[in-house]
């Protein structure tokens, strides 16, 4: 029997891919079986959140690294022939996706935007964007599993029902030759902007490193986090690099992204292009930017900032 | 961002699209190392020397950084042999690359330029080994730069008039006078100077001597405040009991009229493909503004009148191009090239003037303000109808092969 | 004395990519260049071979269009490449590239050290270089932001989302590197000529034991749009008043 895989590496990814995941499953008559690496108690969440099938993966030892998991997910995979496999699009995810599909012998569809089933042939039909964002790649793939990633947020979390299922666990997994040394997480201190709803994003046009004070303040007005560009990270180094935005910095989905200083070079554009409301400041009314924006402010971002902020104030305040 | 420049010529129309028609008699199309050559400036460009611009202009400051990193790329004698620590490229290559350095910044193409053209150029063609191994060998390897020391105040394209003395005296030649718009004076560690040896025999009196900018005598003057191309620094050379050795006379005495125009005639490429690479810029700017400049409800690239500008504009680019890249090839396989580089050169730079300022007139009032790249184009333009030989002067050449 | 193996590919520069009347991208006018990533892979190559010592082979799969491709690669420092050339190596999907790749580097070169871009510049698949890993059945490490060679292992920074992984494996192995890795030169005159005079080796298809047949097939190649409202406003109060008025309404704030 056709069945969707699903694998994330960890709760929240897993649940979002379990929605999308239900619904193919459903429109092709198969069941849906989620990945569970390490924590067996969680088994029960993914089956109200539509799984029919839960395996678990025995936790690894403390220095092995996620791809130790490789051998037992293509040893299942050759045996339940799965139809239809998706990753979350992490980069630890992307990495096992090409591996796994490089084993099994079959295709993978990186950073898949939007899926769905073709009617006639049964076939995934997958899209992805090519070219820095120019260009829509759609394809489908011959050969089984059709395999793809599909980046964090994409599709909304599934809902949790009462449902029934089976919990099984596969076999401990042989050591991977690579191991870690060490971990050095990351500062929390502020909210991923990935998850914001209101993202201001800073870019090149912002002269000093002490004027992002300008923007700490429109974004406490607005609620929202605080994103860059990949030279303010970079180059300048005033940003942390996981605040940069772009095709190879985060994709973020705000409600509101407004882009401070932001000329909107393509690479950057492809990372905001699901935000439901694109706004920018800029002083040079030739930004690309202003194209890819719903609402623009041509002028001096110095003069246009504060007033802005005031009246944004006055609003939240009320 | 992109632009609709065509970054090869084959790509500016005359190319491997179509089908192949045998054994064609004219080949347009750069080499892959060509490509690639101009490829790398312009990435070269785009990093050390987009950041500067407008300061150096604005400040009128030698970019010394960027000249250091030229030297490390070597590109401070791109057309001499490996031996003297050149490149030993082709003029097309090297019309390449000051087309695309100057199309980020004029003053500094047009530094690397008046280096490698005019000052290394005598000594390459005319030098002595002894002198090519102790001059120009450093020049091309940019642990010096040159300068070329011709204009007087009285004498600015009537090259004969020159007052500047030169007197054998002993084992040296004494010079004495004062030499004006010097290019790269007050930076340059080596001087190609004209001076006059013998009064009597008119052009055939006037011969060319290398100095090393520390030689007593040797005084860098006034330096000059320029309207355009500010980066490059521009000077009176004064001269005063300046004692040169005997040896460092280039070629022989009464050859200074016939070297000064034959390194002329070569410079002009340079002057040419510096005045493609401003007007490249402004079209590249102008296009990029029409397209997003919204008036009356629509990018004013949709207005008719703004088309035709950029056509025009996008057609003698490709006139200059073409001519500035032929006189290059001519001088590459050896033929006679003087009327066909200043061709290029008036054609050029006429066309870099009336396009850059079509081109702030396509800006509006945003064009006409500091610090945007058309207000420097325009104002950088306009020397390459001076230096160099006038457009006036391009003209007597030209007339003067066609009547002849 | 290290064999490093650095892989690169010839793509098409986006930036001269044009929309055409019907939604269809034009790239007939389009210009190629050495994919972004590759020029940190390249890079890399050399820095760790100048620190260790060894040989740095650059190669490619292509047809005969990548040639100047072979010789910006080149100008890069490698001192040879190998050029997996076929008409019919183009437009190739990743397990073709990476099974060609795998069957040249098995059978032709002596490696340690595997030096990939995370993705190319035009499709950014981001699966060569861990689907040739797996080919090779050699570790892998994607995603580097620091790599050193330490007593015949690789140490390498890898940069996650939760924050930075230092890991280590056995060589030989794999990576894939990430951009902020280090900056690529940019080649010198005498680096693009000296790059004419390197020894490239050219193999063909009917050398190969043949091409595996695609898993994925491009069904359409559109223009991405963006639909967007495109209005601007003043800078004075009135005009950002209307600005934060637009917002309101579409009910983003608050």
């Amino acid at each position: 029997m056709a069945g969707v895989w699903v694998l994330a590496e960890n709760r929240d990814l897993t649940i979002e891919l379990l929605n999308i995941g239900r619904d193919l499953a459903d429109k092709v008559s198969a069941r849906l079986t989620a990945f569970l690496p390490g924590d067996r108690d969680r088994g029960q969440e993914y089956i109200d959140c539509g799984a029919d099938e839960v395996l678990v993966l025995p936790a690894l030892n403390p220095e092995q690294t996620v791809d130790a998991y490789i051998p037992v997910i293509v040893d299942e995979g050759r045996r339940e022939q799965p139809d239809i496999f998706l990753l979350s699009g992490t980069l630890r995810g992307r990495e096992l996706a090409a591996r796994i599909a490089a084993r099994l012998d079959t295709g993978l569809c990186s950073q898949c935007t939007a899926l769905n089933i073709d009617e006639k042939t049964g076939l995934l039909v997958m899209e992805r964007l090519i070219f820095g964002g120019a260009g829509i790649q759609k394809v489908v793939c011959q050969t089984r599993p059709q395999m793809a990633t599909i980046a964090p947020r994409t599709f909304e979390p599934a809902r949790r029902q009462n449902r029934e299922g089976k919990i099984r666990e596969l076999p401990a997994s042989p050591e991977s030759a690579v191991k870690i040394l060490e971990r050095k997480p990351k500062d929390r201190a502020a909210g991923s902007i990935t998850e914001a709803k209101v993202i201001i994003c800073v870019g090149r046009g912002i002269e000093k490193q002490e004027d992002l004070a300008l923007v700490n303040k429109l974004a406490a007005a607005t609620g929202g986090e605080i994103g860059c560009t990949r030279p303010i990270a970079e180059e300048l180094h005033w940003m942390p690099e996981d605040t940069c935005i772009g095709l190879s910095g985060k994709q973020v989905k705000p409600e509101l992204y407004i882009g401070v200083g932001i000329s909107g070079q393509i690479q950057h554009i492809t990372g905001i292009r699901d935000a439901k409301v694109i706004c920018a400041v800029n002083n040079d009314d030739q930004a690309p930017i202003f194209d890819a924006a719903d609402y623009g402010i041509v002028g001096n971002l110095y003069e246009v900032l504060p007033e802005l902020t005031r009246q944004l104030e006055k609003i939240t305040n009320k | 961002m992109a632009t609709d420049y065509a970054p090869s010529m084959q790509q500016a129309g005359v190319g491997s699209l179509h089908e192949k028609k045998g054994d064609v008699g004219m080949d347009f199309k750069l080499t892959e190392e060509q490509e690639l050559i101009r490829a790398n400036m312009r990435e070269f460009a785009r990093q050390y020397v987009d950041p500067i611009a407008v300061e150096i202009d604005e400040n009128s400051r030698y970019p010394a950084e960027v000249m250091a990193k030229l030297a490390e790329g070597d590109w401070m004698g791109m057309p001499y042999p490996q031996e003297y620590g050149g490149a030993g490229v082709d003029y097309v290559t090297y019309a390449c690359v000051i087309e695309e350095l100057s199309r980020s910044c004029a003053a500094t193409g047009f530094t690397l330029s008046c280096h490698t053209g005019l000052a290394s150029g005598p000594i390459y063609y005319f030098g002595t080994e002894t002198q090519k191994q102790k001059y120009l060998a450093p020049l091309c390897k940019g642990q010096h730069i040159g300068a070329f020391a011709l204009t007087e105040p009285g004498a600015g394209t009537d090259v004969g008039a020159g007052s500047t003395t030169a007197v054998l005296d002993g084992d040296e030649y004494v010079l004495n006078g004062t030499k004006t718009f010097t290019s790269n004076g007050p930076v340059a560690d080596t001087f190609v100077i004209f001076a006059v040896t013998d009064k009597a025999a008119g052009t055939k009196g006037m011969s060319a001597f290398i100095v090393s900018k520390d030689t007593p005598g040797l005084k860098v003057g006034e330096h000059f405040m320029k309207m355009g191309i500010r980066a490059s620094q521009t000077s009176e050379i004064i001269l005063h009991d300046c004692r040169v050795p005997k040896e460092n006379l280039l070629g022989k005495e009464g050859q200074g009229f016939r070297i000064a125009m034959q390194t002329l005639d070569n410079g002009r490429i340079g002057v040419a493909a510096q005045a493609v690479g401003i007007a490249q810029a402004a079209l590249d700017e102008s296009i990029s503004y029409s397209k997003q400049r919204i008036q009356f409800g629509k990018p004013i690239s949709k207005n008719q009148a703004i088309q035709w500008m950029l056509a025009d504009m996008a057609t003698d680019i490709a006139a200059a191009r073409f001519l500035t890249y032929y006189a290059a090839y001519l001088k590459d396989q050896g033929q006679p090239y003087s009327k066909e580089a200043s061709m290029a050169k008036l054609f050029a730079a006429e066309m870099a003037s009336r396009h850059t300022s079509k081109a702030v007139q396509i800006h509006g009032g945003y064009g006409y303000v500091k610090g945007q790249k058309v207000e420097r184009l325009m104002r950088d333009a306009k020397i390459t109808e001076i230096y160099e030989g006038t457009s006036e002067a391009q003209r007597m050449v030209i007339a003067g092969s066609i009547l002849r | 004395m290290l064999n490093i193996v650095t892989c690169f590919k010839w793509v098409i520069d986006e930036a001269y990519i044009k929309v055409g009347a019907s939604r269809e991208l034009d790239l007939e006018w389009a210009d190629y260049k050495l994919s972004d990533y590759d020029r940190n892979a390249i890079e890399e190559a050399m820095r760790i071979a100048d620190i260790e010592g060894g040989t740095v082979t650059a190669v490619t799969v292509g047809s005969s269009d990548a040639t100047k491709g072979i010789k910006d690669a080149l100008s890069r420092g490698p001192e040879k490449a190998i050029f997996i050339n076929d008409p019919a190596f183009t437009d190739l999907e990743p397990s073709q590239t990476a099974s060609l790749l795998a069957e040249v580097i098995a059978s032709r070169l002596q490696y340690d050290l595997i030096i990939c871009g995370e993705g190319s510049s035009d499709l950014y698949a981001q699966q060569v270089g861990p689907r040739l890993a797996e080919l090779l059945d050699i570790p892998c490490i994607a995603f580097v932001s620091k790599l050193d060679i330490k007593e015949r292992q690789v140490i390498a920074e890898r940069k996650m989302e939760d924050g930075i992984e230092v890991v280590t494996a056995p060589l030989p192995a794999l990576v894939t590197v990430l951009p902020d890795i280090n900056s690529p030169r940019i080649p010198g005159l005498k680096d693009t000529l000296g790059a004419a005079k390197k020894s490239v080796i050219s193999i063909g298809k009917e050398e190969l034991t043949g091409m595996a047949k695609p898993h994925l097939e491009t069904t359409a190649i559109e223009a991405a749009t963006m639909e967007r409202h495109c209005i601007k406003f003043n800078p004075d109060a009135e005009g950002i008043k209307q600005f934060v008025d637009a917002l309101l309404k579409e009910g983003v704030m608050g």
